[in-house]
């Protein structure tokens, strides 16, 4: 996760209603992918299951750094690709906002802003495994800490463009106050990454079949050899 | 969460599950079809609302309607910390550079360090916010049964998202309890004593795996299994919800009639 959910009345209600409606079209794009491939419980079990190791892996605090609590999103993402980890960060924040993790008007920002991270995870993953060779614990670590730097930043950039709602801070200032924040963000995301990394090297290593559709190669990369 | 809760400052999903089946508080008799749409109203009102007082008067109501509804209100305290924590990361740096008039003021060295009234009461609006949103959110669901749940979620969200909410909402028992079983059997063996942070992430690593591949495992299981009984993707619901009372939706007639207000009084200037 982006490691700051939003609380309700941070945004100003036109900033509300402006994410929840990219939300609902970044939604409405997983679920139609989701669909063109036919929806099969197993898609649906998985996805859930996704989501709901994902909450109980936020439940527990990890003593580094004082404690910090990790969701895992570029993980969901790897796992279970971006259109069925989008609707499963969808479902997280709605469980989130449920018992006060990110207010329920927040859902679509802080729902833009981890489907970004499900979808930078599993495309940058991909890119490192199938085109740079790398190997599954530096693909996952850099994945993941990428995702979650730059999402670490596009909060920086959201809240200083749509302003704390009642301040009266210049966009710049907004920006500087939330400069510690993000740094504080990176480090976490330093961290998620090498558990991500560390937890796809596992999970190589026993369920490798978990990893096929996200180190298979594309038709055009399968054809390449035939090719020459 | 499980069993054994590992953290204070999250609610634990069985004890709202057990609150929300078990409790006969006049909150717990009210419809879900009308809680949910009073906490819709608040979302909305607190996001509208601008006035420190009228913030605290949403978060006064809040608070009693917990209370009303016989919810433990020391675990409620335990609850808050996390969005505290959430709105203090945004609002404490606001605190010192908000413009306003000087309340204290810190000298180090050659920089000064001063807490405006503004700052001040920014912090407090998003704190309000906040607390209202989450104390009347967790009221409503330690006092709504599973059922209801099921059939809410049913009617508004779109088939694909309501059957994995609801799935989750199943899993989420037994993956916390697994999680909660391995850190028993970490700590039973002196892993908490673990330093460093690649040692610390590595063994945490090797939890969520665990956690992550028995739950593949299971939700594979899971689907052969429903597939097996004939589950197409759509949830089953076997319980209504009855129709809101009379008072039920002069209630809910009245916060939207508030909101109203607070909506002209907001964009089209004051109206009392």
């Amino acid at each position: 996760m982006a490691h700051i959910h939003l609380e309700d009345g941070a945004l100003s209600p036109a900033w509300v209603l402006f994410w929840w409606a990219v939300a609902a079209a970044l939604i409405a794009l997983a679920i139609m992918s989701m669909k063109r491939e036919t929806v099969s419980v197993r898609k649906l079990t998985l996805g859930a299951m996704c989501a709901a190791v994902g909450i109980a892996v936020f439940l527990v605090t990890i003593p580094v750094f004082g404690g910090v609590h990790l969701n895992l999103t570029p993980l969901i993402g790897i796992l279970a690709g971006p259109a069925v980890g989008g609707v499963a960060a969808l479902v997280i924040n709605l469980f989130s906002a449920a018992v006060g993790h990110g207010g329920w008007g927040m859902i679509g920002v802080n729902t833009v802003m981890n489907i970004t991270e499900v979808f930078l995870g599993y495309y940058a993953y991909r890119t490192l495994r199938m085109r740079l060779q790398a190997d599954r614990f530096w693909s996952g670590l850099s994945a993941a800490t990428l995702a979650l730097i730059a999402t670490a930043i596009a909060v920086v950039i959201i809240i200083s463009i749509a302003g704390v709602q009642d301040s009266h801070l210049e966009e710049e200032e907004t920006a500087h106050n939330l400069l510690v924040i993000a740094a504080a963000n990176i480090v976490i995301g330093v961290v998620e990454g090498l558990v991500t990394g560390y937890v796809v090297t596992f999970i190589g290593r026993i369920r490798p079949d978990l990893l096929e559709h996200v180190e298979r190669p594309t038709t055009a990369q399968t054809a390449r050899p035939s090719a020459s | 969460m499980s069993r054994r809760s590992y953290t204070r400052h999250v609610p634990d999903v069985r004890m709202i599950t057990h609150y929300a089946e078990t409790g006969h508080s006049t909150i717990h008799s009210m419809t879900a079809w009308a809680k949910a749409a009073i906490l819709l109203l608040i979302v909305a009102m607190v996001t509208v609302a601008t006035d420190l007082y009228v913030l605290m008067m949403i978060f006064a109501f809040t608070l009693c309607f917990y209370a009303l509804a016989r919810l433990p209100i020391r675990l409620l305290i335990g609850w808050y910390t996390m969005p505290v924590f959430f709105v203090l990361t945004i609002a404490i740096m606001f605190v010192f550079t908000e413009p306003g008039e000087d309340i204290a003021r810190l000298e180090l060295g050659s920089t000064t360090i001063g807490v405006t009234d503004n700052g001040l009461i920014l912090m407090a609006k998003l704190l309000l916010r906040a607390l209202a949103v989450v104390t009347f959110s967790l009221a409503t669901f330690m006092t709504t049964r599973y059922g209801h749940v099921v059939y809410i979620a049913h009617r508004t969200l779109p088939s694909t998202i309501a059957s994995m909410f609801l799935l989750t909402y199943r899993f989420l028992f037994v993956t916390s309890d697994e999680l909660t079983n391995i850190l028993d059997t970490v700590h039973s063996r002196n892993g908490h004593l673990a330093r460093g942070v690649f040692r610390q992430t590595r063994m945490f690593a090797g939890i969520f795996t665990h956690a992550f591949v028995h739950a593949f495992e299971r939700g594979e299981r899971i689907s052969k299994a429903m597939e097996a009984r004939g589950f197409l993707g759509a949830f089953p619901v076997s319980e209504g919800i009855p129709k809101p009372r009379p008072v039920e939706c002069v209630m809910t007639g009245v916060f939207a009639a508030l909101l109203g207000a607070m909506v002209i009084s907001r964009y089209y200037g004051q109206i009392w």
